[in-house]
């Protein structure tokens, strides 16, 4: 029966996100086009990334407020790593990548051998990692990275962004094993109910610490394209990203109790704020305005959601 | 190993173990706060100067009047991630009343009854839809962050009336805002000790169907410590609107955090249940200290996000290292 | 026994932070400095050519009514409300432009860039920009101009390339001495100073102190500059980080050097609260209303701006030049309506003019 009640707010989500793309096209016609479509595709690349580990992250009951500052932190050691290091670039992205998915270990390591709350240990270390960004920057940017690198923010494979390619096949992986293998299965029985996951033999500290850590290397890899996309590397990358993966991640419909929740609820949540911030400028709303606009709908779909539920739960 | 279980002080120890089993995190800040003073002030004996200490106690006192409720509604088993953006809005309220000619007790009154209405209004929607408090409270803050520069473009708030000014008085030399957070910590603190309501917000948090079974009405309890959060949080916003002659009216930045840290480190378990006011109070202070300190150190200031960052990593360890031995 | 390893802790985690002190000289990016003579001799002017980008097949819009989006580092504080007083006092003048202002509500170069993005796409005639980030705006910015949209900045400038022409309000050098020797004026010679600013990383900001960092050493080199503190653009915050100082050096500091427009009179309201008027000079960047408490009861006797209406105003103005093929690379000077002809210099920037300095004798005229 869970499994139905999830269904609904999936459904839930789809319909609004299609009556959001139909009313948005019709608001402006610059709106529903290929071109368009694909350009908010790679402006989303991030968040998406970060949120299909976050998704994970919600599942099991616990949360990551660090990605953002993760995100910053690899962003100024990849540009250190190849400016003052002398790296080549491929191996100050690998190195790069490695320290953010050491992050991610770190904060794995904190929730599960001292058993502090994740909400505490990720609050710390966003302090922790932005500092260490600004500490070991000094605040200073890196830039003139070699053209070839824009590649993996500005390019395109086959006339698609090259991150949406990078994001598509995350989303998918990370759909199935979620869904379909032992480890999702164990991600939601954590979420469910943590101590009677430990008795039924699921090694609850181990999945935890790999579920972390994945949210270390995704806003790692998230970092690397940023980096890409905006050409030059500052401290300050990523802050408040938190904030936005976690409103695509509840808006599709994961519970921030854990044991619910899908990688394509996560997915049509962010397709919907992003259209949403997207069609509402081309219709001539401001920032502010639209700003409102998402608040309305994260509670209204959830609203809804909860409505439903409760006269088929009862 | 969670919170609750370290809070339930075992039985046959000395009282004193049982008090430190009782308000460990309590005392853990307050000797964090006693060593930082101590140490600080053996390097730079103006450190413990009383304008720095006034500055220091004065300059955030705001912070821990809105933790106070932070805490209550942590304790309760819910979260605000909205707290900022409410103060900016309230704080935006009574500047343009009092600049618009309105009584004084106009312009502090009616944004405290702002803020108690919409968070009593948030609280229902957690209460009776059963839609979790950080959806919600993520929702208000994008309505709250967002309704207000539309509202006001960002015009700055200036030329308020000086009996306006209610952080800026003072008595026998301390500003006012430091007796706010002193009262209010102990007020509260009676109340959640001593009153029916009190406690029965331990009980909601603790288990809300177990609550629900002991004859109390979980529902309400819930809508009711939203309206207090609401209640603090217009404090909050008030003597965050008369610190300074001018209002920014605009979201300060990064504001929910730092009172949701405070309350944490405060002692306030995540998971509800357990906590109290008086340890948010002295996290609030605690942090006021840590940023003082820093610059009192010459710490260098590239590195001093850092420095905090490791800090409240170590508060939070040495908390649970204490909570196992305690067990 | 666990205080004690908390005292630990706490003492090391303090330790660690004072060896990782730096030296006082923070604030700055590494950038070759330019400084001014110490006298009031002009900086050269070296020619050189445009050096900005050009847009890609513009349709002809001379005359024609444009539509404008202006996107300011942020939304909503008072410096860049007023450059959009300008812009739409322009735009009104104008008559063939329709101008909007919008933008992020916080000072990010992500949003910056995603929101200049929607407006290409909605097929803007120009942009108007005040960069977050002179490099990261770049390819944004790159892409209007490849879709045949003019595009001017102003305040905050990206790489040349990326734009047609930028307006600067003040040169950097110019700004750091105005800066410099007000305060010196005031403190003396050998005065010691702190600086309070937004944070390390924003450019504009950054320039400034690594100027005045040359500067003060040219021209001034007995002046003591003791550290700069960050307050992101956060009126409490300020504050705070203003107190803080004064009690932190007590009759040691001298003056303190506000950053931004709201740096600035939050450290002005610290210093009155302190009641250290007159004993603590208060100089730096801020907008007339907001001093205007500060500088009438003689609390601060100096603030260095431009006026940023006039900011506003010089590049809607450009933007219509431009437009309208009027401006073409190679000026040397652009008609900018009421504030008659500016100057062009380094190749591809619109000189605003001198920084302006306002005391308690001038302040009474300005209103924005």
């Amino acid at each position: 029966m869970t499994a139905r009640l999830l269904f609904r707010h999936e459904t839930i989500l789809a319909i609004l996100t299609v009556i959001a793309l139909f009313v948005l096209s019709m608001l402006s016609d610059k709106f529903f086009t290929v071109d368009n479509l694909l350009n908010q595709g790679r402006l989303m690349s991030e968040v998406g990334l970060v949120a299909l580990a976050m998704t994970f992250v919600i599942v099991t009951g616990g949360i990551d407020l660090s990605v953002g500052s993760i995100l910053g932190l690899t962003a100024i050691l990849f540009g250190i790593f190849w400016q003052s290091l002398g790296l080549p670039i491929p191996l100050a992205m690998a190195a790069a990548i490695a320290s953010g998915t050491f992050a991610g270990f770190v904060n794995g390591l904190i929730i599960t051998r001292f058993s502090v709350p994740p909400l505490i240990a990720t609050l710390a270390t966003l302090a922790l990692y932005r500092g260490l960004a600004e500490g070991i920057s000094q605040a200073r940017s890196v830039r003139g990275y070699p053209e070839w690198f824009f590649f993996f923010g500005q390019g395109e494979v086959l006339g698609v962004p090259f991150q949406l390619w990078i994001l598509g096949i995350c989303t998918v992986i990370a759909a199935v094993i979620l869904a379909y293998t032992p480890f999702g299965r164990a991600t939601y029985a954590i979420g469910a109910n943590e101590t009677a996951a430990r008795f039924s033999g699921i090694r609850v500290d181990a999945v935890k610490l790999w579920i972390y850590t994945a949210a270390g290397f995704m806003s790692a890899l998230a970092a690397v394209i940023f980096v890409s996309r905006v050409t030059t590397t500052r401290s300050d990358m990523g802050t408040g990203l938190e904030l936005d993966v976690i409103t695509g991640v509840v808006l599709g419909g994961t519970s921030i109790f854990g044991g619910k929740g899908t990688i394509l609820g996560t997915a049509l949540g962010l397709i919907l704020i992003q259209a949403l911030k997207n069609g509402l400028a081309l219709s001539g709303v401001k920032g502010d305005g639209t700003i409102v606009v998402i608040g309305v709908v994260l509670i209204a779909a959830i609203l809804i959601g909860a409505i439903f539920d409760r006269n088929r739960g009862g | 190993m969670t919170a609750s279980t370290a809070a339930a002080a075992p039985i046959g120890r000395s009282n004193l173990q049982r008090f430190v089993g009782g308000y460990g995190q309590e005392i853990v800040v307050l000797l964090s706060i006693v060593a930082l003073f101590v140490v600080v002030g053996a390097i730079n004996p103006r450190f413990l100067s009383d304008t720095n200490i006034n500055s220091i106690f004065a300059g955030n006192a705001y912070i821990a009047v809105a933790a106070i409720g932070m805490t209550m509604l942590i304790i309760s088993g819910h979260i605000d991630v909205s707290v900022g953006s409410l103060i900016g809005v309230i704080a935006t309220i009574a500047g343009t009343l009092a600049v618009s000619g309105y009584p004084i007790w106009v312009a502090w009154l009616v944004p405290i009854l702002f803020g108690i209405a919409v968070n009593a209004g948030v609280g229902a929607l957690v209460a009776y839809m059963r839609i979790p408090s950080i959806v919600v409270t993520l929702g208000m803050l994008s309505i709250l962050k967002g309704g207000l520069i539309s509202a006001t473009g960002g015009e700055w708030i200036t030329d308020m009336p000086p009996g306006f000014m209610i952080a800026q008085m003072r008595l026998f030399g301390i500003p006012s805002a430091v007796y706010f957070m002193v009262i209010l910590t102990i007020l509260a603190a009676l109340f959640m000790r001593y009153t029916a309501f009190g406690r029965a917000i331990y009980a909601v948090g603790g288990n809300m169907e177990a609550a629900r079974a002991a004859g109390l009405n979980p529902e309400r309890t819930v809508v009711g410590v939203f309206a207090l959060h609401g209640l603090f949080a217009g404090i909050a916003g008030i003597l965050f609107a008369t610190q300074l002659q001018v209002i920014q009216s605009t979201v300060p930045p990064n504001l929910e955090l730092t009172v949701i840290t405070a309350s944490v480190i405060g002692g306030v378990s995540i998971l509800g249940g357990t906590g109290t006011v008086i340890g948010s109070t002295l996290a609030a202070i605690l942090f006021a200290c840590i940023g003082s300190a820093l610059i009192f150190l010459n710490v260098s200031a590239y590195w001093l996000r850092a420095v905090l960052g490791l800090m409240i990593l170590a508060t939070v360890l040495a908390d649970m290292i204490r909570r196992r031995r305690v067990l | 026994m666990k205080k004690l390893t908390l005292g630990v802790l706490l003492s090391l985690g303090l330790m660690s932070g004072s060896a990782l002190a730096a030296s006082a000289w923070t604030g700055g990016d590494d950038l070759p400095t330019n400084p001014l003579a110490c006298d009031a001799t002009p900086g050269a002017a070296v020619a050189k050519p445009y050096d900005g980008g050009v847009p890609t097949n513009p349709p002809d819009r001379k005359g024609k009514k444009i539509t404008v989006v202006d996107i300011p580092k942020l939304i909503g504080i008072g410096y860049f409300n007023a450059t959009s007083k300008g812009i739409s006092d322009a735009a009104a003048e104008l008559g063939n432009v329709d101008a909007k202002t919008d933008g992020p509500t916080k000072a990010n170069i992500d949003e910056q860039i995603t929101f200049i993005d929607n407006y290409i796409t909605s097929g803007v005639d120009g942009i108007l920009f005040a960069a977050n980030d002179p490099v990261a705006i770049a390819p944004v910015l790159k892409k209007a101009l490849e879709k045949g949209i003019n595009v001017v900045g102003y305040d905050a400038n990206s790489t040349p390339d990326a734009r047609q022409w930028f307006v600067n309000q003040a040169e950097f050098n110019g700004i750091a001495k105005s800066l410099v020797d007000n305060l010196a004026a005031e403190i003396g010679e050998e005065g010691a100073f702190a600086i309070v600013t937004s944070t390390f990383t924003t450019p504009n900001q950054a320039r400034w102190i690594a100027e005045m960092a040359a500067y003060a050493a040219k021209c001034h080199p007995k002046m003591k500059w003791l550290e700069t503190v960050e307050a992101q653009e956060d009126n409490n915050l300020s504050f705070n980080q203003a107190t803080t100082l004064i009690n932190k050096y007590g009759d040691e500091l001298k003056g303190i050097l506000g950053m931004t427009s709201v740096a600035t009179p939050a450290s002005a309201e610290a210093v009155t609260q302190l009641n250290k008027c007159g004993t603590i000079a208060v100089v730096g960047l801020a907008t007339p209303n907001a001093m205007k408490p500060y500088v009438e009861k003689g609390c601060v006797k100096s603030v260095v701006l431009w006026n940023p209406v006039d900011l506003g105003y010089a590049a809607m103005q450009v933007l219509r030049s431009v437009a309208d093929g009027t401006l073409q690379p190679g000026a040397t000077t652009v008609k900018a309506g009421k504030l008659g002809d500016l100057q062009v210099i380094n190749g591809s920037e619109i000189l605003l003019g001198a920084p302006f300095v306002f005391n308690k004798d001038n302040i009474g005229q300005f209103d924005f």
